[in-house]
Protein backbone atom coordinates (compact mmCIF):
# COMPACT_ATOMS: atom_id res chain seq x y z
CA UNK A 1 0.00 0.00 0.00
CA UNK A 2 1.29 3.27 -1.14
CA UNK A 3 0.62 6.89 -0.18
CA UNK A 4 0.49 8.76 -3.71
CA UNK A 5 0.39 12.64 -4.57
CA UNK A 6 -1.19 12.21 -7.82
CA UNK A 7 -0.29 15.36 -10.13
CA UNK A 8 -2.86 15.01 -12.95
CA UNK A 9 -4.31 17.85 -14.57
CA UNK A 10 -7.44 16.65 -16.47
CA UNK A 11 -10.00 15.48 -13.68
CA UNK A 12 -11.77 12.74 -15.54
CA UNK A 13 -8.30 11.04 -15.88
CA UNK A 14 -8.05 11.67 -12.22
CA UNK A 15 -11.10 10.50 -11.20
CA UNK A 16 -9.87 7.10 -13.15
CA UNK A 17 -6.54 6.86 -11.44
CA UNK A 18 -8.07 8.08 -7.92
CA UNK A 19 -10.76 5.50 -8.07
CA UNK A 20 -8.21 2.27 -9.21
CA UNK A 21 -5.42 3.09 -6.91
CA UNK A 22 -8.11 3.29 -3.97
CA UNK A 23 -9.89 0.38 -4.85
CA UNK A 24 -6.74 -1.43 -4.27
CA UNK A 25 -5.58 -0.56 -1.18
CA UNK A 26 -3.64 2.79 -1.78
CA UNK A 27 -3.65 6.43 -0.54
CA UNK A 28 -4.25 8.76 -2.70
CA UNK A 29 -4.00 12.88 -2.65
CA UNK A 30 -4.66 14.17 -5.86
CA UNK A 31 -3.65 18.03 -7.14
CA UNK A 32 -4.68 19.98 -10.42
CA UNK A 33 -1.40 21.24 -10.65
CA UNK A 34 2.36 22.26 -8.97
CA UNK A 35 1.22 25.00 -6.57
CA UNK A 36 -1.10 22.69 -5.25
CA UNK A 37 1.10 20.14 -5.01
CA UNK A 38 3.13 21.95 -2.96
CA UNK A 39 0.61 22.99 -0.67
CA UNK A 40 -0.67 19.40 -0.36
CA UNK A 41 3.01 18.29 0.40
CA UNK A 42 3.06 20.85 3.04
CA UNK A 43 0.54 19.02 4.60
CA UNK A 44 1.16 15.63 4.33
CA UNK A 45 4.50 13.96 2.81
CA UNK A 46 3.69 11.05 0.37
CA UNK A 47 5.66 7.89 -0.46
CA UNK A 48 5.53 8.65 -3.93
CA UNK A 49 5.00 11.58 -6.44
CA UNK A 50 3.20 10.72 -9.63
CA UNK A 51 3.72 13.69 -11.99
CA UNK A 52 2.22 14.96 -15.66
CA UNK A 53 4.48 17.00 -16.75
CA UNK A 54 2.33 19.12 -18.59
CA UNK A 55 0.17 21.22 -16.12
CA UNK A 56 -1.28 24.29 -16.60
CA UNK A 57 0.34 27.14 -15.02
CA UNK A 58 3.87 26.14 -13.39
CA UNK A 59 5.11 23.01 -15.51
CA UNK A 60 6.37 19.23 -14.61
CA UNK A 61 9.99 20.56 -14.55
CA UNK A 62 9.37 23.72 -12.22
CA UNK A 63 7.71 21.68 -9.83
CA UNK A 64 10.53 19.52 -9.90
CA UNK A 65 13.04 22.13 -9.16
CA UNK A 66 10.88 22.71 -6.42
CA UNK A 67 10.27 20.01 -5.11
CA UNK A 68 13.98 19.20 -4.68
CA UNK A 69 14.96 22.09 -3.42
CA UNK A 70 13.37 21.11 0.42
CA UNK A 71 15.69 18.95 2.18
CA UNK A 72 12.87 17.51 3.75
CA UNK A 73 11.51 16.12 0.09
CA UNK A 74 14.78 15.19 -1.24
CA UNK A 75 13.92 11.22 -1.00
CA UNK A 76 10.04 11.35 -2.04
CA UNK A 77 10.46 9.18 -5.87
CA UNK A 78 9.04 10.82 -8.54
CA UNK A 79 7.28 8.80 -11.45
CA UNK A 80 6.90 10.79 -14.46
CA UNK A 81 3.26 9.86 -15.75
CA UNK A 82 3.33 12.16 -18.71
CA UNK A 83 1.28 12.63 -22.36
CA UNK A 84 5.04 14.02 -23.63
CA UNK A 85 7.12 11.26 -24.84
CA UNK A 86 10.67 11.06 -23.38
CA UNK A 87 11.85 12.15 -26.92
CA UNK A 88 10.09 15.34 -26.09
CA UNK A 89 10.88 15.77 -23.39
CA UNK A 90 14.58 17.35 -24.72
CA UNK A 91 15.88 16.21 -20.97
CA UNK A 92 18.76 13.80 -20.21
CA UNK A 93 18.01 10.80 -18.74
CA UNK A 94 21.08 11.44 -15.95
CA UNK A 95 19.30 15.23 -15.94
CA UNK A 96 15.82 13.35 -14.54
CA UNK A 97 17.44 10.68 -13.07
CA UNK A 98 19.59 14.11 -10.86
CA UNK A 99 15.81 15.40 -10.13
CA UNK A 100 14.60 11.95 -8.94
CA UNK A 101 12.59 11.00 -11.32
CA UNK A 102 12.94 6.83 -10.76
CA UNK A 103 10.39 6.03 -13.77
CA UNK A 104 9.40 7.52 -16.64
CA UNK A 105 5.18 6.28 -17.88
CA UNK A 106 4.12 7.37 -21.33
CA UNK A 107 -0.02 8.31 -20.26
CA UNK A 108 -1.69 6.71 -23.31
CA UNK A 109 0.45 3.79 -23.52
CA UNK A 110 0.68 3.03 -19.93
CA UNK A 111 -2.40 0.79 -18.54
CA UNK A 112 -4.16 1.17 -14.97
CA UNK A 113 -2.61 -1.81 -13.53
CA UNK A 114 0.50 -0.75 -14.83
CA UNK A 115 0.98 2.56 -13.02
CA UNK A 116 -0.16 0.49 -9.91
CA UNK A 117 2.84 -2.02 -10.76
CA UNK A 118 5.43 1.32 -11.01
CA UNK A 119 4.27 2.85 -8.41
CA UNK A 120 4.65 -0.58 -5.94
CA UNK A 121 8.39 -0.95 -7.25
CA UNK A 122 9.57 2.83 -6.42
CA UNK A 123 7.69 3.10 -3.06
CA UNK A 124 10.03 2.26 0.16
CA UNK A 125 8.46 -0.47 2.17
CA UNK A 126 6.67 0.74 5.01
CA UNK A 127 8.82 -1.39 7.03
CA UNK A 128 12.11 -0.79 5.73
CA UNK A 129 14.87 1.42 7.94
CA UNK A 130 18.33 2.01 8.06
CA UNK A 131 20.27 2.20 11.36
CA UNK A 132 19.19 5.43 12.01
CA UNK A 133 15.45 4.71 12.35
CA UNK A 134 15.06 6.20 8.99
CA UNK A 135 13.48 5.69 6.04
CA UNK A 136 15.78 4.96 3.22
CA UNK A 137 14.45 5.17 -0.45
CA UNK A 138 15.07 2.38 -2.98
CA UNK A 139 15.60 4.12 -5.86
CA UNK A 140 15.24 2.26 -9.21
CA UNK A 141 18.53 3.76 -10.31
CA UNK A 142 19.33 2.44 -14.09
CA UNK A 143 18.67 3.95 -17.27
CA UNK A 144 15.97 1.42 -18.32
CA UNK A 145 14.00 3.02 -16.01
CA UNK A 146 13.86 6.34 -18.08
CA UNK A 147 12.97 5.01 -21.19
CA UNK A 148 9.05 3.98 -21.83
CA UNK A 149 7.76 1.36 -19.95
CA UNK A 150 6.39 -1.49 -22.41
CA UNK A 151 2.81 -2.26 -21.42
CA UNK B 1 11.75 21.99 -39.09
CA UNK B 2 10.03 24.27 -36.58
CA UNK B 3 6.51 24.60 -35.71
CA UNK B 4 6.23 27.89 -37.31
CA UNK B 5 7.58 26.81 -40.47
CA UNK B 6 4.18 24.66 -41.08
CA UNK B 7 1.35 25.62 -43.19
CA UNK B 8 -1.35 27.17 -40.59
CA UNK B 9 -3.67 23.80 -41.64
CA UNK B 10 -0.61 21.65 -40.48
CA UNK B 11 -0.46 23.22 -37.49
CA UNK B 12 -3.80 23.18 -36.78
CA UNK B 13 -4.03 19.42 -37.78
CA UNK B 14 -0.47 19.00 -35.28
CA UNK B 15 -2.69 20.66 -31.85
CA UNK B 16 -5.89 18.92 -33.13
CA UNK B 17 -4.02 15.89 -32.92
CA UNK B 18 -2.55 16.24 -30.19
CA UNK B 19 -5.69 17.44 -28.54
CA UNK B 20 -7.53 14.01 -29.57
CA UNK B 21 -5.28 11.94 -27.66
CA UNK B 22 -6.78 13.16 -24.32
CA UNK B 23 -10.65 11.92 -24.80
CA UNK B 24 -8.66 8.51 -26.31
CA UNK B 25 -6.71 8.13 -23.19
CA UNK B 26 -10.17 9.07 -20.89
CA UNK B 27 -11.38 6.14 -23.36
CA UNK B 28 -9.52 3.49 -22.75
CA UNK B 29 -8.68 4.06 -19.01
CA UNK B 30 -12.02 4.17 -18.63
CA UNK B 31 -12.44 0.86 -20.14
CA UNK B 32 -10.13 -0.67 -17.59
CA UNK B 33 -12.45 0.40 -14.76
CA UNK B 34 -15.37 -2.10 -15.66
CA UNK B 35 -15.25 -5.72 -14.95
CA UNK B 36 -12.19 -8.20 -16.62
CA UNK B 37 -15.30 -9.99 -17.67
CA UNK B 38 -17.13 -7.68 -19.93
CA UNK B 39 -14.39 -8.36 -23.20
CA UNK B 40 -16.53 -5.24 -25.06
CA UNK B 41 -14.90 -2.92 -22.88
CA UNK B 42 -11.25 -4.53 -23.66
CA UNK B 43 -12.63 -4.17 -27.10
CA UNK B 44 -13.15 -0.92 -26.27
CA UNK B 45 -9.67 0.17 -24.70
CA UNK B 46 -7.97 -1.77 -27.51
CA UNK B 47 -9.63 0.46 -29.80
CA UNK B 48 -8.59 3.49 -28.23
CA UNK B 49 -5.11 2.67 -27.65
CA UNK B 50 -4.59 1.81 -31.47
CA UNK B 51 -6.35 5.56 -32.12
CA UNK B 52 -3.70 6.91 -29.93
CA UNK B 53 -1.43 4.79 -31.76
CA UNK B 54 -2.01 6.51 -34.88
CA UNK B 55 -2.02 10.02 -33.73
CA UNK B 56 1.19 9.48 -32.15
CA UNK B 57 2.86 8.10 -35.60
CA UNK B 58 0.98 10.73 -37.34
CA UNK B 59 2.55 13.29 -35.26
CA UNK B 60 5.89 11.54 -36.01
CA UNK B 61 5.68 11.06 -39.43
CA UNK B 62 4.99 15.44 -39.80
CA UNK B 63 8.56 15.67 -37.35
CA UNK B 64 10.29 13.29 -39.63
CA UNK B 65 9.19 15.04 -42.82
CA UNK B 66 11.12 18.35 -41.43
CA UNK B 67 14.28 16.11 -40.09
CA UNK B 68 17.56 16.10 -42.00
CA UNK B 69 19.04 13.83 -39.91
CA UNK B 70 17.22 10.24 -39.04
CA UNK B 71 18.72 8.63 -35.59
CA UNK B 72 19.48 5.38 -36.48
CA UNK B 73 20.37 1.85 -35.09
CA UNK B 74 20.49 -1.47 -35.84
CA UNK B 75 17.12 -3.68 -35.62
CA UNK B 76 16.40 -6.74 -35.91
CA UNK B 77 13.39 -7.42 -38.39
CA UNK B 78 12.27 -10.33 -37.04
CA UNK B 79 12.06 -9.10 -33.27
CA UNK B 80 10.51 -5.91 -34.67
CA UNK B 81 7.82 -7.70 -36.36
CA UNK B 82 7.01 -9.77 -33.44
CA UNK B 83 6.48 -6.61 -31.25
CA UNK B 84 4.71 -5.47 -34.12
CA UNK B 85 2.42 -8.73 -33.70
CA UNK B 86 1.38 -8.79 -30.20
CA UNK B 87 0.70 -5.47 -30.36
CA UNK B 88 -2.07 -5.95 -33.33
CA UNK B 89 -3.08 -8.99 -31.73
CA UNK B 90 -5.87 -7.76 -29.48
CA UNK B 91 -6.86 -6.06 -32.54
CA UNK B 92 -7.07 -8.90 -34.95
CA UNK B 93 -9.28 -11.03 -32.37
CA UNK B 94 -11.22 -8.41 -32.50
CA UNK B 95 -11.96 -7.78 -35.96
CA UNK B 96 -12.36 -12.25 -36.22
CA UNK B 97 -8.63 -12.23 -38.67
CA UNK B 98 -6.22 -14.46 -38.16
CA UNK B 99 -2.93 -12.76 -37.42
CA UNK B 100 0.05 -14.67 -38.58
CA UNK B 101 4.11 -14.00 -38.66
CA UNK B 102 6.00 -15.46 -41.70
CA UNK B 103 9.67 -14.78 -41.25
CA UNK B 104 11.43 -17.11 -43.53
CA UNK B 105 15.04 -17.66 -41.56
CA UNK B 106 16.98 -14.77 -39.43
CA UNK B 107 18.24 -11.87 -41.00
CA UNK B 108 20.62 -9.39 -40.56
CA UNK B 109 19.66 -6.51 -38.34
CA UNK B 110 18.94 -2.90 -40.91
CA UNK B 111 20.05 0.29 -39.81
CA UNK B 112 16.37 2.02 -39.03
CA UNK B 113 14.71 4.27 -36.53
CA UNK B 114 13.25 1.05 -34.23
CA UNK B 115 10.82 3.50 -33.00
CA UNK B 116 9.75 4.75 -36.50
CA UNK B 117 10.02 1.26 -37.99
CA UNK B 118 8.11 -0.45 -35.26
CA UNK B 119 5.15 2.86 -35.64
CA UNK B 120 5.06 2.41 -39.75
CA UNK B 121 4.41 -1.11 -39.28
CA UNK B 122 2.33 -1.26 -36.37
CA UNK B 123 0.48 1.16 -38.40
CA UNK B 124 0.32 -1.11 -41.51
CA UNK B 125 -0.59 -3.48 -39.91
CA UNK B 126 -3.71 -1.42 -38.12
CA UNK B 127 -4.71 -0.40 -41.58
CA UNK B 128 -4.63 -3.82 -43.43
CA UNK B 129 -6.83 -5.33 -40.27
CA UNK B 130 -9.59 -2.83 -40.62
CA UNK B 131 -9.30 -3.12 -44.67
CA UNK B 132 -9.84 -7.04 -44.38
CA UNK B 133 -12.39 -6.89 -42.08
CA UNK B 134 -14.75 -5.61 -44.68
CA UNK B 135 -15.09 -9.46 -46.48
CA UNK B 136 -17.43 -11.96 -44.99
CA UNK B 137 -15.35 -15.12 -44.58
CA UNK B 138 -12.44 -15.17 -41.56
CA UNK B 139 -9.32 -13.56 -43.51
CA UNK B 140 -5.53 -14.15 -42.35
CA UNK B 141 -2.93 -11.21 -42.03
CA UNK B 142 0.48 -12.13 -42.26
CA UNK B 143 3.27 -9.62 -41.26
CA UNK B 144 6.06 -11.37 -43.29
CA UNK B 145 9.77 -10.76 -44.40
CA UNK B 146 11.68 -12.51 -47.11
CA UNK B 147 15.35 -11.90 -48.55
CA UNK B 148 15.52 -10.29 -52.32
CA UNK B 149 18.44 -8.88 -53.84
CA UNK B 150 19.71 -6.12 -51.55
CA UNK B 151 17.89 -6.45 -48.88
CA UNK B 152 14.77 -7.71 -46.52
CA UNK B 153 11.38 -7.41 -47.98
CA UNK B 154 8.91 -7.01 -44.89
CA UNK B 155 5.76 -5.61 -44.79
CA UNK B 156 1.73 -6.55 -44.37
CA UNK B 157 -0.28 -9.16 -46.73
CA UNK B 158 -3.51 -10.27 -46.70
CA UNK B 159 -5.91 -12.45 -48.55
CA UNK B 160 -7.44 -10.12 -51.03
CA UNK B 161 -7.34 -9.31 -53.99
CA UNK B 162 -7.94 -5.58 -55.26
CA UNK B 163 -4.48 -4.69 -54.50
CA UNK B 164 -2.15 -3.63 -57.35
CA UNK B 165 0.66 -1.23 -58.29
CA UNK B 166 -1.15 1.06 -60.27
CA UNK B 167 -4.11 1.36 -57.63
CA UNK B 168 -1.39 2.01 -54.97
CA UNK B 169 0.01 4.30 -56.83
CA UNK B 170 -3.08 6.06 -57.25
CA UNK B 171 -4.06 5.92 -53.99
CA UNK B 172 -0.70 7.99 -53.33
CA UNK B 173 -1.77 10.91 -55.07
CA UNK B 174 -5.43 10.94 -53.77
CA UNK B 175 -5.40 10.25 -49.73
CA UNK B 176 -6.24 13.91 -47.88
CA UNK B 177 -8.14 15.11 -51.36
CA UNK B 178 -10.59 11.31 -51.34
CA UNK B 179 -12.87 9.84 -48.06
CA UNK B 180 -11.48 6.38 -49.78
CA UNK B 181 -8.46 6.52 -51.83
CA UNK B 182 -8.29 2.82 -52.20
CA UNK B 183 -12.34 1.95 -52.86
CA UNK B 184 -10.88 -1.33 -54.63
CA UNK B 185 -8.85 -2.40 -51.53
CA UNK B 186 -10.05 -0.84 -48.22
CA UNK B 187 -13.40 1.12 -47.16
CA UNK B 188 -11.49 3.73 -45.41
CA UNK B 189 -9.64 6.03 -45.74
CA UNK B 190 -6.75 3.81 -45.05
CA UNK B 191 -4.13 6.65 -43.07
CA UNK B 192 -2.35 4.53 -41.60
CA UNK B 193 -0.66 3.06 -44.70
CA UNK B 194 -0.28 6.67 -45.82
CA UNK B 195 1.49 7.07 -42.38
CA UNK B 196 3.42 4.20 -42.00
CA UNK B 197 4.56 5.25 -46.02
CA UNK B 198 5.88 8.62 -44.96
CA UNK B 199 7.68 6.83 -42.01
CA UNK B 200 9.50 4.05 -44.39
CA UNK B 201 9.75 6.99 -46.73
CA UNK B 202 11.98 9.20 -44.18
CA UNK B 203 14.26 6.16 -44.10
CA UNK B 204 14.55 5.94 -47.86
CA UNK B 205 12.27 2.39 -47.69
CA UNK B 206 8.87 3.58 -49.00
CA UNK B 207 6.22 1.06 -49.39
CA UNK B 208 5.32 -0.80 -52.64
CA UNK B 209 2.85 -3.50 -53.26
CA UNK B 210 4.53 -6.90 -52.89
CA UNK B 211 4.03 -10.62 -52.35
CA UNK B 212 4.55 -12.85 -49.80
CA UNK B 213 3.23 -16.76 -49.84
CA UNK B 214 1.47 -16.07 -52.57
CA UNK B 215 -0.40 -13.62 -50.90
CA UNK B 216 -0.61 -9.63 -51.81
CA UNK B 217 0.39 -6.88 -49.61
CA UNK B 218 2.08 -3.62 -48.72
CA UNK B 219 6.03 -3.86 -47.81
CA UNK B 220 9.12 -2.22 -47.75
CA UNK B 221 12.81 -3.32 -48.64
CA UNK B 222 15.22 -2.58 -45.62
CA UNK B 223 18.69 -2.92 -46.00
CA UNK B 224 21.43 -4.77 -44.25
CA UNK B 225 23.82 -3.16 -42.26
CA UNK B 226 27.05 -4.03 -44.11
CA UNK B 227 29.08 -2.53 -41.60
CA UNK B 228 27.02 -4.98 -38.65
CA UNK B 229 27.60 -8.32 -41.42
CA UNK B 230 31.78 -7.66 -41.37
CA UNK B 231 31.45 -7.65 -37.09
Amino acid sequence: MADILLIEPDRILTRIYCAYLRERGHIVTAAFGAQAAVQELDMHKPDVVVLEMQLAGHNGIEFLYELRSYPDWQDIPVVLHTMVLLESLKLSADLLRAMGVTQYLYKPATLLHHLEEVVNEVVVPRNSYNARGLVKPRLVEHTDALRPAQT
Amino acid sequence: MSAFEYAPQERLLRALAEQLKLPLVQIARQSELGPASQPVLSSIGYTADMAIRLIDSYLLSVQVQGQAVFDLEPVSVASMLQDVAHQLSPLAADYRLDLQLSLGGSYAPVMANRYSLESAYTMLGYAMIEAQASNERRQLVLLGAHRRAGGVVAGVFAEHEGLTADIFRRARALYGHARQPMTAAASSAGAGIFVADTLLHAMNAPLRVAHHHKMAGLAATLLPSQQLQII
